[in-house]
C-alpha cells in the first residue's frame, strides 16, 4: 500500500497556521517514579518494627522491673525480724582486697605465734598472691622475684591470725643505729574502725624473730607512741629467696565491723634505704575509700549467697549505711556475652557486612556500647534510694541511666519488731535485655533490607519493564498514523502477544487501527469501484445512442442527441479521473525499476508551452532556474503530476488569470512551485488537501473530484519528494510546493 | 457465406447493441450470454472474430477461459477483448493468450466496426502468404500493413491492434513528433487521455524491450507526444 508507506509527505500548511502536532508530554510523575514513591511506604514498615520494639523494650523492662521489686521484697521478707544477722558484734572485720563472697576462715584453736610458717600457711587457708603487676606502687622494672606477697588470714575466738610469705632477694633489716623505722623492708597494716578511726601500724625487725610494732601517723615516718606496742604480736622467719610473717592481731582492737589493709615495703638497698616498692592487699587503692565502711556479716552474706542473679548486685545494708552482704555483679562476667569480639582480618565482604553492623549498631543504639558506660562505683544514688527507703520504710524503684548504659535500682526496707532494720538493693542491669532486643532489632532490620532492596528491584525492573512497553505501544501508535491522520500501519505487532491488560490494549489498538485499514482501503478503492461499475451502464448508454444514430441517419444533428452525446463525454472523463488515481498507484508499483535520469527543466519548460497553447484564456509563465535540474524519475509520471498541478491552478485561479510555474534549487532539493492567482485555502481542508476526493470547489458546472493533488502527492511520495500548499501572501494566490531532491554527484 | 462473429457479453443490452452494430454492417453474429452456452457453441462451429467479455457474470474470468479454448480450436482467430477492466494485469493476461486486440468499455460502436473489419482483413491476409511487398521499413523496424506483422531487427513483435496502430503512425513520418491528439485519433476509441496514450507507449516499449533490451527508438517529448527516432547509421 503506497499510501500507507509515505509519511509526512504531504503536508498542508495554511497562513501562519500550525498542523497539529504530536501528542504534548506533560509534566509530572511517570509510572516508574510513581511506583518508586509507592516503595519508599515499605519504610513504614521498619518504622512500626523500631516501634513495637521499642513497644516492647518498655514492656519487657517493666516487667524486668516487676520482677525486680518482687525479688527484693522476697529477700527483704526472708529478712525481717532477724535482728541477730545485723547485731554489730556479728560483723566481720572486711578485709580489703579479698572478694567479700568468700569468707574469711575460721579456726578454733588460737596459732601458736612460734609455729612453724608451714602450719600457719596451712591453717589460714588458700593463700591469696599479690604480685606487683599493675600496680602504681611499683615501677615499670618490677621483677616478681625482688618483691611478691602471698598472703592469708584467719579469724580465731579472740585474734586474727595474718600470715605473710614473701619473696625478697635482699632482706634489710632494721639498723638500730638509725632513727627511722621505715628505712627498712616493713608492713604496714591499716585499720579502719567501726566509728571512722584510722589506726596506721608499722612491723619491723632488726634480726629474724619478733617484730616490733609502733603505731605511726599518717605519714609513716613518725611515730604516735615511741614504745612499742604489744597487743599486736609478729614473727619474721627468713626463707630461702625471702621471708614468712606471722602476726596476731587481738579482735578487741579491731572492734566490729573494721576495715583492715597490709601493704609490705621492699628496700633492697642497704646504703640508701629507699623505698623500692610497694605491694597492697587493696589491689586498686582509688576504688574504696576509706570512710565507706563495710561490714559484712557472714550469716548475711550465706543466706543471700543462693540468691545469685545474673547481671545483678544484691546488697544488705543496715541502719547506719553499712553493707553487710553482697552477692553478683551489675557488670557481666565477660563482654563477649555481648558479641563484641574484636574485628578479625577479613575478606572485604565481611569487612562490608561488619561495618554495615556497627553502623546499624550506631543507629539502633547498641546496648554493647552502654555497657562502657556503666559507672564502677554508683554508692552515692544507692545511698540516696537507701535514705529514702529507710527513712519511709516504703520499697522504691527507680530506672537509672549512664548514657546508654541502663540500672534498674529497687530497694526494699528490712522490718524486726516494728522497726526498719535495713535494707536490700537489687541494681539489675538492663542492657543484657535490650541487648536481646538490640539482636531481634538488628535481624529485623537486615531482613528488612533485604526484603525492601528485592522489592525495589522488583519493582523497578517491573515498571521500567512496564514504561517501556506503554512506551512501544505509544511510539507504534503515533506512528500508525501520520500527523494528517494518515494511516501508516493497519497493526501493531510488538507486544500484542501478552496476556495482560497492556498487551489486551495493545490488541484492541491493533484491531482498531486493522479496521481504520480496512475502511481507508475501501475508500481508496472506492473510485475505482465506482468507476469499474458506471463503465458497463455509460456502454449502454453509449452503444445504444450510437445505434440509435445510425438507424437514424436524420437524428446525427439533433441537438439532444449531442447534448447527450456531451453528457456521456462528461461522464468518462469523470470516470476516467476516478481510475487514475487506482491504477496510478498500481501503476507506480510496477515503475519502481524504470527510474531514468533526466532533465526537469527541460521537461517543465517543453509542458509548459503545450499547456499555454492547450488553455489560451489563461496566462502560464515559467520562471525557471537558468541550470538544468537533474532529477532520477520517471518523466511520464512528473509530467502527470504537472498536468494535475496546472489543472489544479486553472480550477481554481481566478478566471483568466496568471499561472507562475517556478523551480528553483534549494539545497539538496529542487523545489517546484505552480502558484495562481485564485482565492486562499479553506482551512477547514488545508490539512486534507492532498488526501483523496477533497476538494474546495463548489460550482457544479465543474466536475472536481479532488483526485488532483491525491495524484501529486503520489507522484511526489513515489519520487522521494514532499508536497505543501500555502497560501500567498496579500490575500489571494496559493502556492503548491513540489520539493523533490536533485540528483547529486552528476 | 457471411463472416461470423461470435459476442459473448453478459449484459444484455450491450449484447444486444453490438449484434445491432454488427448485423447492420452485413455480419452474422452469435450472441451469447455466458460462458457454458458459449463453449459449447465453439465445439460445434468456430466464429471468423470473436467479441469477448472478460467477467460474464458472477464468472470473473470467463472471457480468458474461452479465450484459451478458442486459440486451442484456432490458433490464428482474431479475438478481440472488450471489457470495463483496464489493469496492466488483464492486459498482459489478454496478451498472453495472444488476443489480437484489448479495448475497454465505453467504446465506440463506429470505431468497433472499424477495428472488426481491420482484424477480418488482416486475418484474411494471414491466411494467404504474407506480401513482402506491403513491407515498410525504417531502419531496422519493418511494418507489414496488410498483416499486422511488425518485425525488430527481423524478429516479431507481437503487438496488440491499437499497439500496431501507434507503431505505424509514428514510423510512417520517423523524426517528427505525433502529439498525444493525434495518436489519440490512432488508437479509434474515441477520446482517449494522455495517459492512456503514455499506457500504451510504455507496454510497446517492453515488447520492444523484450527483444532488444537497448530499445530506445521512441522518444518521449514531454507534454507533447512521443516521436520514432530513425536510424543513425
Amino acid at each position: 500500500m503506497n499510501s500507507l508507506v509515505g509519511s509526512r509527505s504531504a503536508k498542508a500548511l495554511p497562513d501562519g497556521g500550525v498542523a497539529p502536532g504530536a501528542p504534548q508530554i506533560r509534566p509530572g510523575l511517570k509510572i516508574r517514579t510513581k511506583l518508586l514513591l509507592l516503595v519508599l511506604l515499605l519504610l513504614v514498615i521498619p518504622w512500626m518494627g523500631y516501634e513495637s520494639v521499642r513497644e516492647m523494650e518498655k514492656f519487657l523492662l517493666a516487667g524486668q522491673e516487676q520482677a525486680l521489686e518482687l525479688t527484693t521484697q522476697g529477700i527483704s521478707s526472708i529478712l525481717g525480724n532477724r535482728t541477730d544477722l545485723f547485731d554489730p558484734g556479728v560483723g566481720v572485720p572486711e578485709i580489703i582486697g579479698r572478694p567479700l563472697t568468700s569468707l574469711l576462715g575460721e579456726i578454733e584453736e588460737p596459732l601458736a605465734i612460734d609455729a612453724p610458717a608451714e602450719i600457719w600457711a596451712a591453717s589460714v587457708g588458700p593463700l591469696t598472691h599479690f604480685s606487683g603487676f599493675g600496680l602504681f606502687e611499683c615501677g615499670p622494672e618490677y621483677r616478681p622475684e625482688s618483691l611478691a606477697v602471698r598472703h592469708g588470714l584467719a579469724l580465731g575466738p579472740d585474734s586474727v591470725f595474718a600470715f605473710f610469705e614473701i619473696d625478697d632477694d635482699v632482706l634489710v633489716f632494721r639498723d638500730p643505729t638509725l632513727l627511722s623505722l621505715d628505712a627498712n623492708d616493713q608492713i604496714r597494716m591499716t585499720i579502719q574502725r567501726n566509728n571512722g578511726e584510722i589506726l596506721r601500724y608499722l612491723l619491723t625487725a632488726q634480726a629474724p624473730g619478733r617484730l616490733s610494732v609502733y603505731l605511726m601517723r599518717a605519714n609513716w615516718k613518725d611515730v604516735v607512741d615511741g614504745e612499742a606496742l604489744r597487743e599486736i604480736v609478729g614473727t619474721l622467719d627468713p626463707l630461702t629467696g625471702g621471708f614468712a610473717v606471722k602476726v596476731r592481731i587481738p579482735r578487741d582492737l579491731l572492734g566490729v565491723g573494721a576495715r583492715l589493709k597490709f601493704e609490705v615495703v621492699d628496700i633492697d638497698d642497704r646504703n640508701t634505704r629507699e623505698i623500692e616498692q610497694i605491694i597492697s592487699t587493696e589491689p586498686d587503692p582509688g576504688s574504696h575509700e576509706f570512710g565507706s565502711v563495710r561490714l559484712v556479716t557472714p550469716e548475711l552474706a550465706k543466706l543471700i549467697q543462693p540468691l545469685y542473679i545474673s547481671e545483678a548486685n544484691i546488697t544488705v545494708w543496715d541502719r547506719s549505711y553499712r553493707v553487710r552482704a553482697q552477692v553478683g555483679s551489675v557488670v557481666p562476667p565477660a563482654r563477649e556475652a555481648f558479641g563484641m569480639t574484636p574485628p578479625e582480618k577479613a575478606s572485604l565482604l565481611k569487612r562490608a557486612e561488619d561495618q554495615l553492623i556497627r553502623f546499624l549498631g550506631w543507629i539502633l543504639r547498641s546496648p554493647a556500647r552502654g555497657l562502657a558506660d556503666m559507672p564502677a562505683d554508683s554508692s552515692a544514688e544507692d545511698q540516696r534510694v537507701l535514705a529514702r527507703v529507710l527513712a519511709e520504710g516504703e520499697p522504691s524503684t527507680e530506672r537509672r541511666r549512664y548514657g546508654d548504659a541502663k540500672l534498674i535500682v529497687t530497694a526494699s526496707p528490712i522490718w524486726a519488731q516494728g522497726e526498719i532494720e535495713g535494707a536490700v538493693l537489687i541494681k539489675q542491669s538492663a542492657n543484657k535485655l535490650l541487648a536481646l532486643q538490640y539482636k531481634t532489632l538488628q535481624r529485623f532490620t537486615i531482613l528488612f533490607l533485604a526484603v525492601f532492596v528485592f522489592l525495589s528491584l522488583a519493582i523497578l525492573i517491573f515498571s521500567t519493564r512496564l514504561t517501556y512497553r506503554v512506551g512501544r505501544l505509544q511510539r507504534e501508535t503515533e506512528q500508525a498514523a501520520s500527523s494528517e491522520g494518515r494511516l501508516l500501519k493497519d497493526r501493531i505487532r510488538a507486544g500484542a502477544r501478552s496476556s495482560d491488560e497492556l498487551g489486551s490494549l495493545t490488541r484492541s489498538i491493533s484491531s482498531m487501527l486493522h479496521n481504520l485499514g480496512q475502511y481507508t482501503r475501501y475508500l481508496e478503492r472506492l473510485p475505482d469501484t465506482l468507476a469499474h461499475e458506471l463503465h458497463n451502464p455509460l456502454n449502454v448508454v453509449n452503444s445504444s445512442l450510437e445505434n440509435l444514430q445510425y438507424n437514424h441517419r436524420e437524428l446525427t444533428d439533433d441537438k439532444h442527441l449531442q447534448r447527450a452525446r456531451n453528457g456521456i463525454g462528461r461522464l468518462r472523463s469523470i470516470i476516467t479521473s476516478l481510475t487514475e488515481a487506482a491504477s496510478l498507484k498500481e501503476a507506480l508499483s510496477q515503475e519502481q525499476e524504470q527510474l531514468e535520469r533526466f532533465d526537469l527543466r527541460s521537461l517543465i519548460q517543453n509542458c509548459v508551452e503545450g499547456y499555454q497553447s492547450a488553455n489560451p484564456g489563461y496566462r502560464i509563465v515559467a520562471t525557471l532556474a537558468p541550470t538544468s535540474a537533474w532529477i532520477f524519475g520517471v518523466p511520464d509520471r512528473i509530467a502527470q503530476m504537472l498536468d494535475k498541478l496546472i489543472d489544479n491552478a486553472i480550477a481554481f485561479g481566478a478566471q483568466n488569470g496568471l499561472i507562475i510555474v517556478n523551480l528553483r534549487h534549494g539545497g539538496d532539493n529542487l523545489e517546484l512551485t505552480v502558484s495562481n492567482d485564485g482565492p486562499t485555502l479553506p482551512p477547514e481542508i488545508a490539512d486534507s488537501l492532498f488526501d483523496p476526493m477533497v476538494s474546495s470547489t463548489r460550482d457544479a458546472r465543474k466536475t472536481h473530484l479532488g483526485l488532483g493533488l491525491y495524484i501529486v502527492r503520489l507522484v511526489t511520495e513515489f519520487h522521494k519528494g514532499t508536497v505543501a500548499a500555502r497560501n500567498r501572501r496579500g490575500g489571494t494566490g496559493v502556492d503548491v510546493v513540489v520539493s523533490l531532491p536533485t540528483l547529486t554527484g552528476q | 457465406m457471411a463472416t461470423i462473429i461470435a459476442i459473448v457479453e453478459d449484459d444484455t443490452d450491450q449484447r444486444e447493441n453490438y449484434s445491432d452494430v454488427l448485423m447492420a454492417h452485413g455480419y452474422e453474429v452469435r450472441a451469447y450470454p455466458d460462458r457454458p452456452s458459449a463453449q459449447i457453441a465453439f465445439e460445434r462451429e468456430l466464429p471468423d472474430l470473436a467479441l469477448l467479455d472478460i467477467m460474464l457474470g458472477e464468472d470473473m474470468d470467463g472471457g480468458f477461459d474461452l479465450c484459451m479454448q478458442l486459440r486451442n480450436l484456432s490458433p490464428t482467430l482474431p479475438i478481440i477483448f472488450l471489457t470495463a477492466r483496464d489493469s496492466d494485469a488483464d492486459r498482459i493476461s489478454s496478451q498472453r493468450m495472444t488476443a489480437w486486440d484489448y479495448i475497454t468499455k465505453p467504446v465506440s460502436l463506429e470505431f468497433l466496426v472499424a477495428r472488426v473489419h481491420a482484424l477480418l482483413r488482416i486475418s484474411e491476409q494471414l491466411q494467404s502468404q504474407p506480401e513482402p511487398e506491403h513491407n515498410v521499413s525504417v531502419g531496422s523496424l519493418v511494418v507489414n500493413e496488410k498483416s499486422m506483422l511488425v518485425h525488430w531487427k527481423e524478429n516479431p513483435v507481437n503487438l496488440t491492434l491499437t499497439e500496431f496502430w501507434i507503431i505505424e503512425s509514428l514510423s510512417r513520418n520517423p523524426g517528427h513528433v505525433k502529439t498525444y491528439d493525434a495518436l489519440s485519433d490512432v488508437t479509434r476509441q474515441g477520446l482517449v487521455e494522455r495517459n492512456t496514450i503514455n499506457g500504451y507507449i510504455r507496454r510497446i516499449r517492453n515488447k520492444f524491450r523484450e527483444i532488444d533490451p537497448a530499445f530506445d527508438r521512441i522518444q518521449t517529448v514531454h507534454g507533447t507526444g512521443y516521436k520514432w527516432e530513425q536510424d543513425h547509421g
